[in-house]
């Protein structure tokens, strides 16, 4: 008997082969075990139970076609062929579209339904998969999925590798490497799960399961990946269903289905892997010796009975010879200037990717959705009748453009939203904060829509009163509210909230000396496990004793009040409605342990538009119950949307200036604008628009090759990476960045305007 | 509860390892409880527990261990009896106290869970070094013997009678796996529950089921 064995890398990532040689080994003494390997460098090779070798070039190298013919004439030789690499299998499948009898891998038919992240085949199984979208979608929704799975996201690639996206800016550039290595756009962004991972490994001859074990990773490696494990039978409620899939998909090979379980015991599906796992040998020690019930499954050949040695087990490092005829090849020199080696993967398996998606670009597509999206995000119907509202031949850009009925309407729907929300003993309120925008429109829309106004300097509540709001409706907040000296408003203001201890002390001394006057005096907390240098912490003890200590200081007649502000784009939705959820149970402690009765809850912020303004508004009114539940003397809610007003109300419109083309197909087109008026280009996308210079239509821009550079002689201004321009964009057309009213706005900067 | 008193009814026979079961030795040791001074405080150390034990939590499951106590806490000697606002101010605390804060955490969550004692196999050589670390703090070393440790921790329910055990001063749940016998494993457990759990069977863990408010040798 003749088995070749592939996937021999004995990395800290590493491959199957070894693991099923050695398994083999036990099983079949006298059996002739080739390990078949594409790079001299993979330490596998040496390993001592394999009897001979079939090293080839590099995939990059190969051609695969004669190679492909070798392989046949191997296998119609009587060979069998267990592939330890997820690529050559893909590649095997092509090569044998209905198998052949010594090949000991999946046809390709039950590859296209297995392929990440829905794992189409294993929905009869006991197990979810991760929510995930696909990043063909508008840049625009991604950033939405994010926001929603709290930014505990990892973006993958086609077969393997994932990478934590916890930003935008770092998103965008595990796109770029990601579609770089595997030469593809379709990658995905799923959901993280947190919890313990399991694995579960099969074997299995033209459908029928002739084996199958579990795997709890019991230590992992710096990249998770299993050190350690303790194997155990598969349940039956698990079994029954697999046994039937494995039916239906009349698999050959080996197999592994990679899950997490959660804390309350739910198992969620990462990836089924079309061979053995690197781990495999740990399950024969355990006595579930399944490449040896494959091969036994496909030739009849009894092996040599299982041992089970223990039901655990775990890795050690060994050094072994290097055989005499593979002496071991050099290290490629540092880069010049460089550090480290910057060594590709031996095998060139990237090579392989590219190759198979080139030859047959539907091999293996991830995520394939009827209907597809079409990259290019929605575009309401106010943006475009406040754009088309612009006579552009006398806008000087880049211009910022007020967005009329977008920010009335926006106004509006949450001075509505308040309205709806609000009983008799609860008033819900909306506060403006005007440093997301000090624009006087924006400040007058807040006050004719019955917003407080919320300022963190005193310059800032006297631009409030300027624009005609009454002391009695500001409220002061932020470590700066004294500043600048002497513009402390005489009247009562309506709400004070404290960032420290020390600006509680200072404002209750400054009352009692009659320098200011507050309705509501109270602090704003930090709740801990959230970094943010605002707010009195709360992560010791101490901390909080001495805040007990002090607000029990407040004279009586004084309402007391409590702020709390965490941006939620930035933490992600549901993490917000935890942390908003944590804060209520800090202030029911705070009552409990002062006497004091929170009248007024001030909570913000920095929520994205989208999120803000969603038509679903049980979360919201489920809020105010809670309170209501939790603190019976809260009077009023000030809820600050923060950039969820600004945002969406401002446009920048900028003109090409040039394009130029390169050869890698990529262009550059410069503009007008640059980062100084989009500062927060790099932590949201932004809607695009291009006004078409002949119709004047308003076109989407989605993604592309395409960068646009801003005016400034600054290697880092780019305000658009890999976008594309509709088709005859040319110099001195107008595009227009939506979304720009917020701190774009408010941060923009005077720079190389001469 | 943690009484200096609960020493005294320690089992002590003559001789030690004529004892057949190692847990035999806690059969009437309770397990550990703060005091309460019933004045402010305590009052503000217990709510500072609860509260930020739900902020730690970070949106994840409410079954999820309170790893963040262990974090905080290193684990060790301590003196007993403790009050609230020392536990809280201490760098290290011991299992008993692991323990009773993690029981708080839990309770206060929602979840069900139920205090716990292990006894917990070692060797010499481990027991050797606690008795004189232990020692170096004129603590009590009542919890070790020659090579079998008396340990605290919880059991949480996961289902109508399935548990799963925290070791609060580790930060990790036991695995069934560890009831096999060697070094570290879990030689004997009870689980503190009123009620009939399991229609008298007792809590479900691993393989195992446990009856409440007894040794249950593994
Ligand atoms: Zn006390």
């Amino acid at each position: 008997m003749k088995v070749y064995v592939s996937g021999l890398y004995c990395g800290g990532n590493p491959q199957p082969g070894v693991g099923i040689v050695r398994s083999l080994r036990q099983a079949f003494p006298n059996a002739t075990l080739v390990g078949v390997e594409y790079s001299n460098r993979v330490s596998g090779i040496h390993w001592d139970d394999l009897d001979d070798l079939w090293i080839q070039r590099p995939w990059d190298e190969l051609d695969l076609e004669s190679y492909g013919e070798r392989v046949r004439q191997a296998l119609d030789e009587g060979g069998l062929w267990i592939s330890g690499s997820d690529l050559e299998a893909m590649w095997l499948a092509d090569l044998f579209p209905n198998g052949h009898r010594n090949l000991l891998a999946p046809p390709l038919a039950a590859l296209k339904r297995i392929t990440k992240p829905t794992v189409e085949a294993a929905s009869g199984l006991p197990v979810k998969i991760p929510p995930y979208i696909s990043t063909e979608h508008s840049d625009w929704d991604l950033h939405a999925f994010c926001r929603e799975h709290n930014w505990r996201v990892w973006l993958k690639g086609p077969y393997y590798d994932a990478a934590r996206t916890p930003t935008w800016d770092s998103f965008a550039a595990a796109r770029n490497a990601l579609t770089k290595v595997w030469s593809t756009e379709r990658l995905f962004l799923q959901s993280h799960v947190s919890g313990y991972e399991e694995s579960v490994m099969l074997a299995a001859y033209k459908g029928e399961l002739l084996g199958a074990v579990s795997m709890r990773k019991r230590e992992i490696t710096p990249e998770g990946k299993t050190w350690a494990g303790d194997i155990s039978e598969v349940p039956e409620e698990f079994m029954a269903p697999l046994r039937r899939m494995v039916k239906e998909l009349a698999w050959t090979g080996g197999g592994e289905l990679e899950m997490v379980r959660d804390a309350s015991n739910q198992l969620w599906l990462l990836e089924m892997n079309p061979r053995f796992p690197a781990w495999v040998h740990g399950a024969t020690i355990a006595g579930h010796n399944l490449p040896a019930l494959l091969v036994q499954g496909a030739t009849g050949a009894m092996p040599k009975p299982s041992v089970a040695h223990g039901q655990e087990f775990t890795r050690v490092v060994l050094e072994v010879p290097v055989r005499g005829d593979y002496p071991l090849p050099p290290l490629p020199e540092p880069f010049a200037g460089a550090i480290g080696h910057s060594m590709k993967h031996p095998s060139g398996l990237t090579s392989l990717a590219k190759k198979l998606h080139k030859a047959n670009p539907d091999l293996l597509e991830v995520v394939v959705e009827e209907d597809g999206p079409d990259g290019l995000p929605a575009i309401p119907d106010s943006f475009v009748a406040d754009i088309d509202s612009y006579d552009f031949a006398r806008v000087q850009t880049p211009q910022f453009l007020f967005m009329d009925q977008t920010a009335s309407g926006l106004f509006k729907r949450a001075a509505d939203r308040a309205h709806r929300l609000s009983t008799n003993e609860v008033q819900v309120v909306s506060g403006y904060s005007i440093k997301t925008n000090p624009d006087e429109r924006l400040i007058k829309l807040a006050l004719d829509n019955g917003f407080y106004a919320e300022c963190i300097s005193l310059l800032e509540v006297q631009k409030a009163l300027e624009v005609g709001f009454r002391p009695d409706q500001v409220i002061l907040n932020g470590p700066a509210k004294w500043w600048p000296e002497g513009l402390m408003p005489k009247e009562r203001m309506h709400a004070f909230f404290c960032d420290s201890i020390a600006d509680l002390e200072r404002t209750l001394t400054a009352m009692e000396a009659g320098e200011m006057s507050s309705r509501h005096v109270g602090i704003r907390i930090r709740t801990p496990n959230v970094v943010s240098r605002f707010g009195i912490p709360l992560d010791s003890p101490g901390t909080f004793r001495k805040l007990v200590e002090a607000v029990k200081r407040l004279p009586a007649d004084t309402a007391f009040g409590v702020h709390f502000h965490m941006a939620s784009d930035r933490i992600g939705v549901s993490q917000w409605w935890h942390l908003f959820e944590s804060m209520l149970k800090w202030c029911r402690s705070i009552e409990k342990l002062t006497g004091r009765t929170i009248e007024v809850l001030d909570m913000g912020g920095g929520w994205f538009p989208d999120d803000w303004h969603s038509d679903d508004e049980s979360k919201f009114a489920k809020a105010v119950g809670t309170v209501k539940a939790m603190l019976p003397g809260v009077r009023q809610i000030v809820s600050e949307p923060g950039k969820a007003m600004a945002q969406p109300s401002m446009a920048l419109a900028m003109r090409i200036l040039e394009i130029q083309e390169h050869e890698d197909d990529s262009i550059e087109a410069v503009v007008d604008a640059s980062i100084a008026e989009l500062p927060m280009y790099f932590f949201y996308p932004h809607r695009m628009l291009r006004k078409c210079s002949e119709t004047g239509e308003l076109q989407p821009i989605g993604r592309g090759k395409t960068n646009l550079m801003g005016r400034l002689c600054m290697e880092h201004d780019i305000v658009a990476a890999n976008v594309q321009l509709p088709e005859g964009s040319k110099a001195g057309d107008l595009l227009i960045f939506c979304d720009a009213g917020g701190y774009d706005r408010s941060m923009s900067y005077v720079f190389g305007r001469g | 509860m943690y009484l200096a008193a609960a020493e005294l009814r320690l089992d002590l026979l003559e001789r030690e390892d004529s004892l057949p079961l190692a847990s035999e030795r806690w059969q009437h040791f309770p397990y550990s409880c703060f005091s309460h001074h019933e004045a402010a405080c305590c009052e503000v150390a217990r709510e500072w527990i609860i509260a930020n034990d739900f902020a730690q939590l970070n949106g994840g499951d409410l079954k999820t261990g309170p790893r963040w106590l262990r974090q905080k806490y290193e684990w060790g000697p301590s003196s007993w009896p403790m009050h609230w606002c020392d536990v809280v101010e201490r760098d290290v605390i011991d299992c008993g106290a692991h323990a009773a804060l993690a029981h708080e955490a839990f309770a206060a969550r929602g979840v069900t869970a139920f205090r716990a004692q292990f006894v917990q196999k070692y060797s010499a050589d481990a027991t050797v070094q606690w008795r004189k670390k232990w020692g170096d703090e004129e603590v009590s070393d009542h919890w070790l013997t020659d090579d079998a440790i008396y340990h605290e921790g919880n059991a949480l329910l996961v289902g109508d009678d399935e548990v799963k055990l925290w070791d609060a001063s580790a930060g990790w749940w036991i695995n069934a796996r560890q009831a096999g016998g060697g070094y570290g494993s879990l030689v004997a457990v009870r689980i503190f529950a009123d009620g009939q759990w399991g229609g008298g069977d007792g809590f479900r863990w691993g393989d195992h089921r446990i009856k409440p408010n007894q040794w249950h040798q593994l």
